[in-house]
């Protein structure tokens, strides 16, 4: 890991030394070895996996050379998995690889539990039925399946597994909660000790801001009765008592940007961070109800849960606070109150855990501090991914077809929810007529009408008889005569191996239903369907 | 979009006359003719262009406040502009050592604008006018020098004595020379 | 091996007509062999979107690209540059990866510049057909700007001459977020109409760092920028330098201990001084996928186009979005000049009155100063005296048929672009 520090500086930037760490022990299995699978892999050799594996039989044929990187004229006629991998491992020393020459179709009719050695799998240019079939055996094994194809100018991603938790989200905005409605005694007492009468001029003009806001809304209460500042008139009289206490030197009063920051940041106070809904929907949940087999992020959102219901409605404090135009001194006593109050609750929180854990037979310590302290710490951001199975999409029974009918109706989301439609049309389309639309150039006009066809017949089947497809969608699917271009496949390998690390470092949300892009629009469109 | 490009001529442009083409200046150096040609200067400012009036991007501005705690002095400040400008904001040294709550012994300008507050509608006239300022009303209470800061806090007329004392014959405050600058 | 078999899945698309097309577009064989033997496209930047968009080109059937990159390989480039070894580092980022891409994909021709995009004259870059840019500094990109749009000219009616656009695409990325944009001198927005899009760096008050320091980051710029030159006057700090970052971490940690401040760490030093932003394989991947996409499109028409900026963001989901944004009429650089027409005999402060008096351009001009490039010919003001011996020279000695000089008054809310024509030397411009 030290060693590897500098080569993967800008990467850990992001997901930390316990991110690459999770990386580095991360075992994959990659589906096809043509240039979307490559793609894919070569992002993730560069990044630090453990190993991969490649699966296929395909030989190399002149058109590989024409749109994957990582094959040459020597390669030609060889067993195209054996020969990526070559070059794959020479991308990273730290990363071990290994290929297995066998249909990628029949390995999962031969060998399901294959799969079982590995953390992910990754499944390239795989048709409907081969995919619902591999769906199958990764939810038997618990193991992540991502999906992707190019085809043509289009893109397809979709994820399945029963359930992905997620603590580390990291969003980009985040609003902290300074708890200046509702501060806690220690925090209370402290800005009371402040005397903004006596101190000097130059102590004054560095108080920080939340202590001069909780000042406020304390001598606001007082006056208003324990009610914030609501309407508006309520909320310009409490801006304008913060600028009075501005002091005034020859009789003006001086601009100080403690005070400025005070007025700008009085919206914190007006309307505190509300909970998101999905966190919400995660104390709602009904596995908060534990039974011997839960895992332990939902031992924790139990102990979370019982922590927001004893203090009406509060998630523990934070810890950390946002800079405020301060002395040193004031600044850290301030940052200090805030982690002691963060450090409490995690006790209180992993008190909770002990006695969850203990009600449900297991070791009340095997859930340690520092789990508790990261769930508590990013609770406010905590997601939950589920994914249906490949099969309930697909079938007329399970498909949500409202949702497909309204993206097929919406004006932003119409010509991907059509390029879907189509994918799948382009899938019956190679079982009934053993290949795909547009393959050969002596057929585009028959294979446009044969297309036709097969989309309504698909759109039957998901509950959208009356759905229209453009016959310029049908004809550019036509087309590309189910080519593979490598800016395409390097697109969606890029997307693929980003979904790949969400999945194994568990930080970041990863895309929650079908993912189509549209290389001619350069658009994308995720469909819960 | 645009078709840009004819196959069939394939045409190859007339490697057209590059004459009067060219990157000659960067748009940071465009901005800055606009602010220059606009430069305010008072009384008893002045600017000089060590590399000549076509290399706008380095100058020296010299300032003689005429009231204040600094009056009398002669100060100058070194601007460097890079090309990215206005986006990031000019460089600003003052030459000219000097015992202000806001300067420091090296130089170094504690001018909101010059960092924090810079933003790309502000102009050269602007951190001039900062400047300016920052010897009418010295501001003990953000200091960068902290014993000039302590100094004009606690004895404002010793301070005040002190500076004029440098200014006027040079003078040694807490082990440090500063010469004079009239 | 046959280039059909080869190239037959980029041909389907070549080769076969659509309706969701780019204006224009004919399938034809012919685009294939104009790619591979014609098209010249250069590509600026070797690093994290350049190696990505050096393939991409190659595979697009590109044949000839040429790579300008200053840098030399680090070993912090390889968990992306996927060109690059670690028995590379030390080297030329552009002369390794030119000669990787040709290793790997027979045919293509790959010309390595290992030199500062500024040393290159105009000409070369007038021999492109389109600039694709794998940058990741304001200040490249600008640069960038001005040549694509200095060779861009206007008619009388102040329409772009479409034979004189240089076209480029841009890309960036930080972290799991990306953007690729097109950009047509004269039709969309070029940098300088947009240069709000990225926002200034965080700087933090020199006084809060010396006195009231509250953020690890407060310590390590004060010891970068302010004890560096108490303790180190004369010694240029340099961000490669091992031993000046490590004296610099040493320092803060010092700094923050004694303050009680948390969080000094020799990764936030490097962060905070040298502004890293941090940069994974698979962002580079996607957006310069995007950007060499969008390059085939505009030379192939092959395909519909990005109108005119895309923006990726991988951390929730996979979100993007595309902006049509807008140009700047006034911009300095790519707006029109006004045409304006005099004798070459006239003299400067002839030529000036001459803008004062007219009906239209005269309007907002009162004391108006004269620049031609970097020149400054008259100027009010400070260089008034510097400048005014000019006013009484030939307006053509100082300007050649057709120049372009700025003219800037205080009348004026931006500068003003005027091109010279000189009505005793027509026959010069064509």
């Amino acid at each position: 890991m030290k060693a590897s520090a500098k080569k993967y500086d800008r990467q850990l930037r992001i997901w930390g030394a316990h991110g690459q760490t999770a990386l580095e022990t991360a075992r994959v299995c990659v589906l096809g070895s043509a240039c979307t699978a490559t793609e894919t892999l070569k992002n993730l050799v560069l990044g630090g996996i453990a190993s991969f594996t490649v699966v296929d039989d395909a030989k190399v044929h002149a058109s590989d050379l024409g749109n994957n990187f990582l094959l040459d004229s020597s390669a030609l006629g060889k067993n195209r998995a054996a020969a990526v991998t070559d070059f794959l491992l020479e991308l990273n020393e730290n990363v071990a690889g290994s290929y297995v020459e066998e249909s990628p179709a029949h390995l999962l009719a031969s060998n399901p539990r294959f799969f079982a050695d590995f953390q992910l799998i990754l499944a390239t240019q795989m048709t409907e039925g081969a995919q619902v079939d591999l769906d199958q055996i990764c939810r038997e094994l618990q193991k992540p399946l991502i999906c992707i194809r190019s085809y043509g100018l289009v893109g397809y991603l979709r994820a399945s597994l029963r359930e992905h938790t997620v603590i580390e989200s990291k969003p980009e905005n985040t609003l902290e909660d300074l708890r200046l409605h509702k501060p806690w005694p220690k925090l209370k007492e402290y800005a009371a000790s402040i005397d903004l009468q006596s101190i000097d001029d130059i102590t004054h003009k560095h108080v920080p801001y939340g202590i001069l806001l909780l000042k406020a809304v304390e001598l606001w209460q007082n006056e208003h009765g324990s009610t914030l500042p609501a309407t508006a008139n309520d909320k310009a009289a409490f801006r304008a008592m913060l600028k009075s206490w501005q002091r005034l030197v020859d009789g003006v009063p001086v601009e100080a940007e403690n005070f400025g920051e005070a007025i700008s940041n009085a919206h914190k106070l007006f309307c505190p961070p509300s909970i998101s809904p999905e966190l919400n929907q995660i104390l709602e949940d009904e596995r908060t109800n534990l039974t011997p087999d839960s895992t332990e992020f939902w031992v924790l959102a139990a102990a979370l849960k019982q922590f927001f219901t004893e203090n009406n409605g509060q998630l523990p404090v934070e810890g950390s606070i946002p800079d405020m135009t301060s002395t040193t001194d004031m600044y850290l006593q301030l940052q200090r109150l805030y982690r002691d109050q963060a450090d409490a609750d995690i006790t209180t929180v992993e008190t909770h855990v002990q006695a969850l854990l203990k009600s449900i037979g297991r070791n009340p310590a095997s859930i340690p501090r520092t789990s508790v302290a990261a769930f508590v710490k990013n609770a406010r951001n905590l997601r939950v991914v589920r994914y249906r199975t490949l099969k309930e999409e697909l079938q007329l029974d399970t498909v949500r077809s409202d949702a497909l009918r309204q993206a097929l109706a919406a004006e932003d989301t119409q010509a991907n929810a059509s390029l879907y439609l189509l994918l799948r049309a382009v899938d019956r389309f190679h079982s009934t007529y053993n290949r795909f639309p547009g393959t050969f150039d002596g057929e585009l006009e028959e294979d446009v009408a044969l297309l036709k066809a097969t989309v309504a017949s698909v759109s039957a089947d998901s509950g959208v008889g009356t759905a229209a497809v453009s016959d310029d969608l049908i004809e550019e699917i036509v087309r590309f005569g189910a080519s593979e271009l490598h800016v395409v496949a390097a697109i969606m390998g890029g997307i693929a191996a980003q979904e790949t690390i969400k999945f194994i470092t568990r930080q970041f949300v990863p895309v929650g239903g079908t993912l189509i892009y549209n290389a001619m629009a350069s658009t994308t469109s995720v469909l819960r369907v | 979009m645009i078709k840009l490009f004819s196959v069939k001529e394939k045409q190859k442009k007339e490697a057209a006359a590059a004459n009067g083409k060219g990157v000659k200046q960067s748009a940071g150096e465009l901005r800055l003719q606009k602010d220059i040609s606009e430069l305010n200067l008072q009384k008893g400012m002045s600017i000089r262009f060590p590399e000549g009036k076509d290399k706008l991007l380095h100058f020296e501005i010299t300032m003689k406040p005429d009231e204040g705690i600094y009056k009398g002095g002669t100060f100058t400040f070194d601007f460097v502009i890079a090309t990215s400008y206005p986006h990031d904001a000019p460089k600003v040294k003052c030459k000219t050592k000097v015992f202000h709550p806001n300067i420091d012994l090296e130089g170094n300008v504690c001018l909101n604008i010059l960092r924090e507050d810079w933003k790309p509608v502000l102009s050269i006239n602007s951190v001039i006018y900062g400047l300016q300022f920052l010897f009418l009303d010295p501001n003990p209470e953000d200091p960068l020098n902290k014993e000039a800061a302590e100094m004009q806090k606690n004895n404002p007329r010793q301070f005040e004595s002190n500076v004029q004392a440098s200014i006027m014959r040079g003078h040694h405050i807490n082990g440090h020379y500063f010469p004079p600058c009239k | 091996m046959n280039g059909a078999d080869r190239w037959a899945d980029l041909n389907k698309l070549l080769t076969r007509p659509g309706k969701i097309t780019g204006p224009g577009f004919e399938p034809d064989p012919a685009l294939l062999d104009f790619l591979q033997n014609d098209a010249r496209v250069l590509c600026v930047g070797a690093g994290g979107l350049g190696c990505e968009l050096l393939k991409d080109l190659a595979l697009q059937g590109f044949g000839n690209i040429d790579v300008i990159d200053m840098d030399t390989i680090d070993v912090s480039n390889l968990n992306r540059q996927f060109l690059f070894r670690m028995k590379d580092v030390g080297k030329s980022k552009a002369e390794v990866a030119a000669e990787r891409i040709m290793q790997r994909v027979e045919g293509v021709t790959v010309t390595p510049h290992f030199c500062r995009i500024e040393e290159k004259p105009m000409e070369f870059y007038e021999q492109f057909h389109i600039l694709v840019l794998g940058l990741d500094s304001l200040e490249a990109r600008r640069f960038m700007n001005q040549v694509a749009c200095s060779f861009l000219e206007y008619d009388d009616e102040g329409n772009p001459d479409m034979s004189t656009i240089k076209p480029m695409v841009d890309g960036g990325t930080e972290g799991l977020k990306g953007h690729a944009r097109v950009i047509l001198p004269g039709v969309t927005p070029c940098f300088e109409c947009t240069l709000w899009l990225f926002p200034p760096q965080t700087k933090f008050p020199l006084c809060t760092l010396a006195e009231t320091p509250r953020s690890p980051a407060h310590c390590i710029e004060y010891a970068h920028l302010i004890q560096w030159q108490q303790e180190r006057a004369g010694d240029e700090f340099d961000t490669d330098n091992e031993e000046h970052m490590r004296w610099v971490y040493e320092k803060a940690l010092k700094r923050a201990e004694h303050f009680g401040i948390q969080g000094v760490t020799w990764q936030l030093t490097g962060g905070v001084v040298k502004n890293i932003i941090p940069a994974i394989a698979s962002t580079n991947a996607i957006i310069a996928a995007a950007c060499a996409l969008e390059t085939l499109k505009l030379i192939t028409m092959c395909s519909t186009g990005i109108n005119n900026y895309m923006m990726y963001v991988g951390a929730d989901g996979v979100y993007t979005h595309t902006v049509a944004y807008e140009r700047d009429p006034a911009c300095t650089v790519c707006s029109s000049s006004v045409p304006f027409e005099v004798a070459s005999t006239d003299a400067l402060q002839q030529v000036i009155d001459a803008l004062v008096a007219d009906k239209t351009l005269g309007a907002n001009l009162s004391a108006p100063s004269i620049s031609h490039g970097a020149e400054n010919l008259y100027m009010r003001g400070v260089l008034e005296e510097a400048t005014h011996e000019n006013l009484s020279k030939p307006i053509g000695e100082l300007v050649e048929a057709g120049g372009v000089i700025q003219v800037n008054d205080k009348k004026l809310v931006s500068t003003m672009r005027v091109k010279l024509k000189y009505s005793d030397l027509a026959s010069m411009q064509q």
